[in-house]
C-alpha cells in the first residue's frame, strides 16, 4: 500500500498552483512522447482541416443539383463521384463533415458532462441525494424516445424555431434525457473508489469535499470518462442522421455524413455505388478511431495510478 | 439487505406510476391520433370514430380508464390488429426475446474474452487489429452491416437464409422445425452480436487494465499464481464491476425487440410491431408495451444494484 | 451509455421503416400499396405503356422456387390478422380480405362495374334503387348457401352505430339508415329481400359509386350475425383470424409477422382455383434477396431504369409495368393571401421543375400530372389541358402580374410582405429530391423556401390540419371511380376551395350512370381544376412487377390487384 500512501502524500502537497500547473505540465509532455496518440491526434485534426478548409478547393458547391450527372463513379471531374441528384461527392463529405464533427464532439461533451456529474454526486455524497438522482434516472429511462422526439419536432415547428437552430437545441435536450446510463456507470465507479484506502485516507486526513472530489475522486474517474466519451463519438456522429429522419436534424441538402450513408441504405446502392457509402462511412470510421486513439493516450497520461 | 430491498420496491411502485402517467400523456400529445391518418374518412366520420373510440375525451380521464384496466390485467385491444394487446405480445415477444438472449448472451462471452486478452496484450498487433475492427463495427450503421451480410452470406452463396424465421409454407415440426429456426436466426445474431460487443469490449479492456495495474494482481502474481488464474478470477471479478450495472440494462432489451435487425432480417418480432403501432398511434399497444419495457427498466436497475452490491463486498448497502 | 448508442441506432433504423410504412403518403394507414419501396402489395397498379418482358432463361430459377409445384408465394408488407372485410383496419388486411371474398359486383381494368357474385342489377330510372340478382347455388367456403338475407346483414351491419371501419355504405344515404343507425328502427327501411337471389336497395340521393360501393363482400348472416346486438360488434372480432368467405382461397393458417396460408376453395364460384396452395409472406422493405433466392414468386418495385436492369439480368422473371391509380399533388393553402390568387399558384406550377423532380431524378419511375385522376382511368384525358412545362420565365411574369415585385434582396414583396412559401413533407427520399430541386427553383423565381420535415405521415397530417403552411405533399389513395380523385374538392377536405361550378359538376357526374356521359363531365371538371389548380398536380409513380417466369396467367388489375386473376394463374 506504500503506492497510495505516497500519492496522498503528494495529493496533499499538491493544494498550490505551480505544483499543479507541473503536474499538467508533465502530463503534456508524456502525451507528446506518445507517438500513437499523436497520430490520433494529428487525424482529429487534419479532419478538421479536410472538412472546414477543403470546400475551399473544391470547384463545387455541395447542393448544386445536376441531373445529367447522376449517379457517376469517381472519375478525373468527380474524384468520388456524384450522387443521386449529380451532386459532387467528396464536395459534399468535406461540408458534412463540418456539421458531423461539431455536432458529435459537441454533444458528446455534454451528455458526457451532465452524466459524469449528477453520478459523480449521487455516488460521492450518497444519501438523499444518491436516491433522488438515481430515482428520477430511472423515471427517465422509461420514456420511450419515439413520441417525445415527436412531440420536440411538433413543439419546435409551432414555435417557428429557424429549422437550422433545431438540431442543437434537440441535441441539448437530449443530453439532458439521455444521462442515466452514463451516470449510473459513474456512480458505481465512485462507490467502489470511495471505498479505497486512498479516500478513507482523505477522510481521515480530514480534506473537505470540494477538495475530496475535484483531487483525489475526479483524476481517478478520468480514465473512465475518457473510454466512455471516446467511445461515444462514433453514436453522437451517426444520431444526428437519427434526428434528421424526425425532421429535427438539418434539413436536406445539407449533408451530413449520418444522412449521406443514410440515403444509400438499399440493396442496389449498397451493391452497386459503393461511392456514396464508403466516403462518409470511411470519415466517421478515421475519426472514430482517431479519438479514440488519442483517448487512450489521453487517459494513460492523466491516470493518477503509477505506471509500470 | 431485505430493508434495502423492501424501500427500493416501494420506490419502484411509485416510480412507475409516475412512468405510466408519463408515458401515457407522452403517447397522447404526440401530434397525430390513430384516426388522423387515415385519409379515406370525411371530417364527420372522424369525429364519430373518435366518438366511439373515445379519443376525444381529456387526456388525465383516458389514462384513468386504462390504468383501471390496466391493473385488472386488461390491456385492451390493438386499435390496429383488433387483438387484445396482450395476445399480440404472446405472438412476438417470444420472437425478439430468443434473438436477444442468444445474442447477448454470445456478446458477453466475446466481449470478456476480447476485452480481457486485448487488454493483457495492450498495444499487441491482437489489440489493434480487435480495436480496428470494433471501431469499424461502430461507424457503419447495423442495417449496413445486414445488408452487407444478406448479400454476400444469402444472396451470393446461399448459405444462409436471406430473412424470416422458418422456411416460407414449412411444415417443419419437432426437432426439424428448431433446426429451421436455428438456421434464419444466425444471420441475426451474428449482426447483433457484433453490433454488441463492441463498447462492452472497450469498457471491460479498459477496467482490465486498470485492475492489472492494481496491487493485489501483484500480491496475486507474485504469490505465483499462474497468469491465467490471475487474469481470469482475480482481474477479471474486479474488472467486471462497472460492466456490471449495464448487465440490469439488458433486461430491458431482451424483451424490447430490435428495430433494425428485426425489419432487416424480416424477423417477426416485438419491434418491428412497435414501430408499425407507432406509426399507426395505435395506443392500447403502444402503452402496453412501453409499460411492460418501463417495468423490465425498472427491475433491470434494481436488479443491477443488487448485484453490484453483492459483487463489491466493500459498498456498503444503504 | 452503450445502451443510448444502441437506442439512437435503434431510432435511426425506425427511419427506413418509416419509409416504408408511410410511402404511401395519403394513404395512411389504409392505402393498399406502398409507394417507393419495393414492398409487394400487389394491389392498385394498371397496365402501362409497354407490356410484359419475358423471363430470357428460366435455368436460372433459384432451386427453392423449381422446387415448388403446387404452392405460389407473393410478397405482402404487413397483414395483421384482422382478415374480415370491412372490418380491417390496415390495407394489407383488405389484400388478404381479397382472397377470401368476392364482391358482388366488380370492375374491369377500366374501372367498369362487371357482374361478379351478382349475375346482373337493375338500376331504377331516378338512379335511386338498386337491385342485385345473385347467382344460382352461391356457397360460403364453410359448405353453407349465400343468399340475400346475407347480402341485407351485410348492408345492415355498416349501419350499425358501433361500425368503426371505413366502408362508404353508410355515406350513401340509404333510405331508413340514420333511423337505425341512431336506434330508431330495427331494420333499415331502403334494404329489400325481394326473393332469396334477389335483393333491392334504395337511396335517399343518386350516387354513381353506390353500384360498386354496395355490391362488395358479403358476410354470412348465420356465421358473422350468429351473435350480433345491435351496438354490439366485439364479437366480430373474435373472428377476424377464421372467416367464412366466398373468395378462390380458403385461410389455411395464420403465422403472425410471417406468413398468411391459403388453401383452394372448392366452393368458389368460379370453380377451384389451379393452384392449390398460396402464401402471403410478410416481407418489409427490400425485397429483392426474397425474389434472387427464390423465397418469394412475386414483388413490386419503383419502375427505375436500374431496378428494370438488374431484374432482366436475374433472367427468371417476368416483369410486368404498372402504374398505381393514384395522382401526387402538393397541397396549397388556399386561406394563405398569396396562394388565394389564381396567378401565383399558377406560378408555382411553371416554376417548379416537376420533370427533373418526378422523372429524371427518379430514373424514369414517374410522369407528371396535371389534372385529378391517375392515367389508367376510363375518364383521364389531356384535352384541354395545360401542362404547364417548366419555364421559369413565366413564372415570373405571372408573379408580376399578381403584384409581386422583386425586391432588393432579390426576394418578391407585395405591400411590404415577402413571397414566402412554408413547405411540409414527410420523410423519405422524395420529399429529399423535392425540397433539394425546388430550393433551386423557389430561388430562382425569387420566393423565400421554407422546408420542414416531418417524421411520420400522421405527424405532417396534424401538422396541416392546424393550418400553419402554405405547400404539402400528398399522394391520393387507390382511386376507383373518378369522382374518387375529385371529393377532396367539394366536401371540405381542401379548405378555402368552394367553387359552385365545380360542386354543380362534380353532382352531375354521379347523377348519371351513362359512361359517354360522364366522360364529357369529367373533362371539364378536369379542365377546369387543371386552370384553377386548387392544389398543383405533380406526379404519377410508375411500378413494376417481377414475377417467376412459371407462373402463366398472371395479370394484375388496377383496382383489385392480383384477387381476380389468381384462380387462373398456375406454375409451368
Amino acid at each position: 500500500m506504500s503506492t497510495i500512501g505516497s500519492e496522498i502524500t503528494k495529493a496533499g502537497t499538491a493544494g498550490t498552483a505551480p505544483v499543479r500547473s507541473s503536474m499538467w505540465r508533465q502530463a503534456a509532455r508524456r502525451l507528446l512522447k506518445n507517438r500513437l496518440a499523436m497520430l490520433g491526434l494529428a487525424v482529429v485534426v487534419f479532419m478538421f482541416a479536410f472538412c472546414f478548409i477543403g470546400p475551399l478547393f473544391s470547384p463545387y458547391t455541395d447542393n448544386k443539383i445536376h441531373l445529367a450527372q447522376m449517379n457517376k463513379p469517381p472519375s478525373p471531374q468527380h474524384w468520388l463521384g456524384t450522387d443521386a441528384l449529380g451532386r459532387d461527392v467528396l464536395t459534399r463529405v468535406m461540408q458534412a463533415g463540418r456539421i458531423s464533427l461539431t455536432v458529435g464532439l459537441a454533444s458528446m461533451v455534454l451528455s458526457v458532462f451532465i452524466g459524469s456529474l449528477l453520478g459523480a454526486i449521487a455516488g460521492y455524497f450518497r444519501g438523499i441525494c444518491d436516491q433522488i438522482i438515481m430515482r428520477l434516472a430511472d423515471l427517465l429511462l422509461t420514456i420511450p424516445g419515439l413520441p417525445l422526439l415527436f412531440i420536440l419536432g411538433a413543439l419546435l415547428s409551432d414555435w417557428k424555431v429557424p429549422t437550422e437552430y433545431r438540431m442543437y437545441i434537440v441535441m441539448l435536450m437530449l443530453s439532458l434525457v439521455n444521462w442515466p446510463g452514463l451516470a449510473r456507470m459513474v456512480r458505481g465507479e465512485v462507490l467502489s473508489l470511495r471505498e479505497r484506502e486512498f479516500m478513507q485516507a482523505a477522510t481521515v486526513l480530514g480534506l473537505r469535499n470540494r477538495r475530496k472530489l475535484f483531487n483525489h475522486l475526479l483524476p481517478n474517474l478520468v480514465p473512465l470518462i475518457i473510454v466512455i466519451a471516446s467511445l461515444n463519438v462514433g453514436g453522437a456522429i451517426l444520431s444526428e442522421s437519427v434526428l434528421s429522419f424526425f425532421g429535427l436534424g438539418v434539413m436536406p441538402p445539407t449533408p451530413t455524413w449520418g444522412n449521406m450513408i443514410d440515403s444509400a441504405n438499399n440493396m442496389i446502392d449498397f451493391q452497386k455505388r459503393p461511392w456514396l457509402w464508403i466516403p462518409p462511412g470511411f470519415s466517421i470510421f478515421a475519426t472514430v478511431i482517431a479519438i479514440n486513439i488519442f483517448g487512450d493516450g489521453l487517459r494513460d497520461v492523466l491516470d493518477p495510478r503509477p505506471r509500470k | 439487505m431485505s430493508a434495502f430491498i423492501t424501500k427500493r420496491l416501494l420506490y419502484t411502485v411509485v416510480i412507475l406510476f409516475a412512468a405510466s402517467l408519463l408515458i401515457f400523456s407522452l403517447y397522447a400529445l404526440t401530434p397525430g391520433d390513430f384516426i388522423t391518418g387515415n385519409i379515406k374518412l370525411t371530417p364527420e366520420r372522424k369525429a364519430e370514430l373518435r366518438e366511439i373510440y373515445g379519443l376525444n375525451k381529456p387526456v388525465l380521464e383516458r389514462y384513468a380508464i386504462w390504468l383501471k384496466n390496466a391493473l385488472h390485467g386488461d390491456l385492451g385491444y390493438s386499435m390496429a390488429q383488433q387483438k387484445p394487446v396482450l395476445t399480440l405480445f404472446n405472438q412476438y415477444i417470444w420472437n425478439s426475446f430468443l434473438l436477444a438472449a442468444v445474442s447477448t448472451f454470445l456478446t458477453w462471452v466475446t466481449a470478456v474474452i476480447i476485452g480481457c486478452v486485448a487488454a493483457y496484450k495492450q498495444y499487441s498487433w491482437f489489440d489493434t487489429l480487435v480495436m480496428v475492427a470494433i471501431f469499424a463495427a461502430m461507424s457503419l450503421p447495423s442495417f449496413f452491416i445486414g445488408l452487407f451480410l444478406i448479400k454476400i452470406l444469402a444472396v451470393d452463396w446461399k448459405l444462409l437464409p436471406p430473412g424470416g424465421m422458418i422456411a416460407t409454407g414449412s411444415q417443419a415440426t419437432g426437432l426439424a422445425y428448431v433446426k429451421e429456426v436455428i438456421h434464419h436466426m444466425t444471420l441475426p445474431v451474428i449482426v447483433m452480436t457484433i453490433m454488441g460487443v463492441g463498447s462492452l469490449a472497450r469498457y471491460i479492456r479498459g477496467s482490465m487494465i486498470d485492475v492489472i495495474k492494481q496491487d493485489y494482481i501483484r500480491t496475486a502474481r507474485a504469490k505465483g499464481l499462474k497468469e491465467r488464474k490471475v487474469l481470469f478470477t482475480h482481474a477479471l471479478r474486479n474488472a467486471m464491476l462497472p460492466a456490471i450495472t449495464l448487465v440490469g440494462f439488458e433486461l430491458p432489451a431482451l424483451f424490447g425487440g430490435s428495430l433494425i435487425i428485426e425489419k432487416i432480417f424480416n424477423w417477426p418480432g416485438i419491434g418491428q410491431l412497435y414501430l408499425t403501432s407507432f406509426g399507426l398511434r395505435d395506443y392500447p399497444l403502444l402503452m402496453g408495451f412501453t409499460v411492460l419495457i418501463a417495468i423490465l427498466t425498472v427491475i433491470g436497475t434494481l436488479l443491477s444494484d443488487i448485484l453490484y452490491r453483492v459483487a463489491d463486498p466493500r459498498v456498503r448497502l444503504q | 451509455m452503450k445502451k443510448s448508442i444502441a437506442s439512437l441506432s435503434a431510432l435511426l433504423i425506425a427511419g427506413s421503416l418509416f419509409l416504408s410504412a408511410c410511402s404511401s403518403d395519403k394513404g395512411g394507414n389504409s392505402a393498399n400499396e406502398s409507394a417507393n419501396t419495393p414492398a409487394a402489395s400487389p394491389t392498385a397498379s394498371a397496365p402501362a405503356d409497354s407490356g410484359v418482358i419475358q423471363a430470357s432463361d428460366l435455368s436460372k430459377l433459384p432451386d427453392t422456387a423449381k422446387q415448388r409445384t403446387d404452392t405460389i408465394i407473393v410478397g405482402l408488407t404487413d397483414p395483421s390478422g384482422a382478415f374480415t372485410p370491412y372490418f380491417h383496419q390496415s390495407g394489407y388486411d383488405g389484400n388478404v380480405s381479397s382472397l377470401l371474398y368476392t364482391p358482388l359486383v366488380t370492375v374491369d381494368n377500366k374501372g367498369v362495374p362487371i357482374p361478379a357474385l351478382a349475375e346482373s342489377w337493375d338500376i331504377s330510372p331516378d338512379n335511386l334503387t338498386y337491385t342485385f340478382h345473385l347467382r344460382k347455388d352461391l356457397k360460403f367456403s364453410d359448405g353453407s348457401p349465400l343468399t340475400a338475407d346475407d347480402v341485407a346483414f351485410t348492408w345492415t351491419l355498416l349501419h350499425d352505430k358501433a361500425y368503426d371501419g371505413d366502408s362508404q355504405v353508410p355515406a350513401l344515404h340509404v333510405k331508413g339508415g340514420e333511423a337505425y343507425k341512431e336506434g330508431k328502427a330495427s331494420s333499415i327501411e331502403g334494404i329489400k329481400v325481394i326473393d332469396p337471389l334477389t335483393v333491392s336497395v334504395t337511396l335517399e340521393q343518386p350516387n354513381a359509386s353506390a353500384l360498386t360501393t354496395l355490391g362488395s363482400d358479403v358476410l354470412s348472416k348465420a356465421y358473422y350475425g350468429k351473435d350480433y346486438k345491435f351496438g354490439q360488434l366485439d364479437y366480430i372480432k373474435k373472428l377476424h383470424e377464421k372467416p367464412v368467405g366466398t373468395g378462390p382461397y380458403k385461410l389455411e393458417k395464420f403465422i403472425p409477422g410471417q406468413e398468411v396460408r391459403f388453401v383452394a376453395n372448392e366452393y368458389y364460384y368460379k370453380g377451384k382455383p389451379k393452384t392449390e396452395h398460396f402464401i402471403y409472406k410478410t416481407s418489409e422493405g427490400d425485397t429483392w434477396q426474397f425474389l434472387e433466392t427464390g423465397e418469394i414468386d412475386f414483388a413490386s418495385f419503383s419502375a427505375t431504369q436500374e431496378n428494370i436492369e438488374k431484374l432482366k439480368s436475374l433472367g427468371f422473371v417476368n416483369i410486368l409495368p404498372y402504374t398505381p391509380s393514384t395522382y401526387g399533388y402538393l397541397q396549397v393553402n388556399l386561406e394563405h393571401e398569396a396562394l388565394k390568387d389564381k396567378k401565383v399558384r399558377q406560378a408555382i406550377a411553371y416554376g417548379l421543375d416537376r420533370q427533373s423532380i418526378y422523372v429524371d431524378a427518379n430514373q424514369g419511375a414517374g410522369a407528371v400530372a396535371n389534372i385529378p385522376s391517375s392515367p389508367i382511368s376510363w375518364a383521364y384525358t389531356e384535352e384541354g389541358i395545360n401542362p404547364y412545362k417548366y419555364d421559369p420565365e413565366k413564372a415570373k411574369a405571372l408573379l408580376d402580374e399578381a403584384g409581386w415585385k422583386v425586391g432588393a434582396d432579390g426576394i418578391r414583396e407585395k405591400d411590404g410582405k415577402q413571397l414566402t412559401i412554408h413547405y411540409l413533407g414527410s420523410k423519405k427520399k422524395d420529399t429529399d429530391i423535392f425540397i433539394a430541386v425546388a430550393k433551386e427553383n423557389f430561388a430562382e423565381l425569387g420566393i423565400k423556401f421554407e422546408p420542414e420535415v416531418f417524421a411520420d405521415f400522421n405527424a405532417l397530417v396534424s401538422k396541416v390540419e392546424g393550418g400553419d403552411y402554405d405547400l404539402a405533399s400528398f399522394s391520393t389513395p387507390l382511386l376507383t371511380d373518378p369522382a374518387d380523385g375529385l371529393i377532396q374538392f367539394v366536401d371540405g377536405e381542401i379548405k378555402g376551395y368552394d367553387n359552385p361550378k365545380f360542386k354543380e359538376l362534380y353532382d352531375k357526374g354521379l347523377a348519371t350512370n351513362d359512361l359517354e356521359e360522364r366522360k364529357q363531365i369529367y373533362k371539364e371538371l378536369f379542365q377546369l381544376a387543371n386552370d384553377e389548380l386548387p392544389v398543383i398536380f405533380t406526379n404519377y409513380r410508375k411500378t413494376v412487377y417481377a414475377y417467376n417466369g412459371r407462373i402463366q396467367n398472371l395479370d394484375v388489375s388496377p383496382f383489385n390487384g392480383i384477387a381476380p386473376s389468381l384462380p387462373d394463374w398456375y406454375l409451368q
